[in-house]
């Protein structure tokens, strides 16, 4: 995994204003990959981004079918456009006990980023996303405080925190 | 909690977001990038043979030919419209005859665009 798909020159930072505590799943009850996929959409209707979180699921499980978007080292980050959500959205899970996810390691995913936004004519931002939660998560330390993080609040403030280093 | 949508229109929208995908996988920069965040990509042989069963579902065969020419120009070519404006052109739509019905389907088509509208 590398930090960022830009030159830090041109890195700008974004996803902390994406971070919302209705997007927060502290703890998924699902252990295998596609309800997991179920719980997190469902939280983007729950936040009223969509209302057609089936037509969500469709295009997330998609791009789930051209390779696994887990990335090893417990992280997966499931990603899609989809025309039927309102505006760029990140759903962040936990999983103390891991969802089996088809990652090239093998593990388990514990922290699970949902990244869906509308088709945009050019959208940098859409890539940037993706780029800045592999490189937040990046060091073993950084995934542990955020399974132990007690709140959101604190969630937010070290994966915030981690971003900027 | 998925409200349905009509057959044109829902279809449509499937086959933006399959478009949207196949454009992402196909676009070396994205990918390459992708690739080096650490996710698999695997051939989009399989998502072109699925885009072709879902166009085929499209009954109106002027809908989809208006999709088909607009999307060479557009990534959206299927917009929302907000109010009584076109999300795709930013234009009023006229309060009379708010949209220009393409054949007997239940799509419109922004006068000024010329892409397709529903309402969310
Ligand atoms: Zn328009």
């Amino acid at each position: 995994m590398s930090s960022a798909a830009l030159p830090a020159a041109s890195r700008m930072l974004f996803l902390e204003e994406y971070l919302r505590p209705t997007l927060f799943i502290p703890e998924l009850k699902s252990k295998r990959k596609d309800p997991a996929l179920e719980e997190l959409v469902a939280q983007v209707a729950a936040a009223q981004l969509t209302r057609h979180p089936d037509r969500v699921l469709e295009a997330v499980r998609r791009r789930e079918s051209m390779g696994s978007t887990g990335l090893g080292k417990g992280i997966a980050v499931p990603h899609a456009r989809s025309t039927l959500v309102k505006q760029r959205t990140v759903v962040v899970a936990r999983s103390k006990k891991g969802v089996d996810y088809d990652a090239p390691d093998g593990k388990p995913a514990q922290l699970l980023f949902l990244l869906v936004a509308p088709p945009l004519e050019r959208d940098p931002v859409y890539l940037n996303l993706m780029a800045e939660i592999v490189g937040a998560v990046r060091l073993a330390r950084t995934r542990q405080r955020l399974l132990d993080a007690a709140d959101f609040k604190t969630f937010r403030r070290i994966l915030v925190e981690a971003t900027r280093d | 909690m998925t409200e349905a949508m009509t057959q044109p229109i829902d279809i449509l929208i499937q086959l933006q977001d399959l478009d949207c995908l196949i454009r992402d996988l196909r676009d070396p920069e994205m990918a390459s990038q992708q690739q080096r965040l650490g996710f698999a990509l695997e051939d989009i042989q399989e998502l072109e043979r699925s885009r072709e069963l879902l166009a085929g579902q499209v009954e109106n065969e002027r809908l989809l030919q208006i999709y088909e020419r607009m999307s060479r120009r557009f990534v959206r070519v299927i917009v929302p419209v907000e109010g009584r404006v076109c999300t795709g052109c930013r234009m009023s739509l006229p309060t009379s005859d708010p949209t220009r019905q393409a054949d007997s389907a239940t799509c419109d088509i922004c006068e000024n665009c010329g892409r397709i509208l529903y309402r969310r």
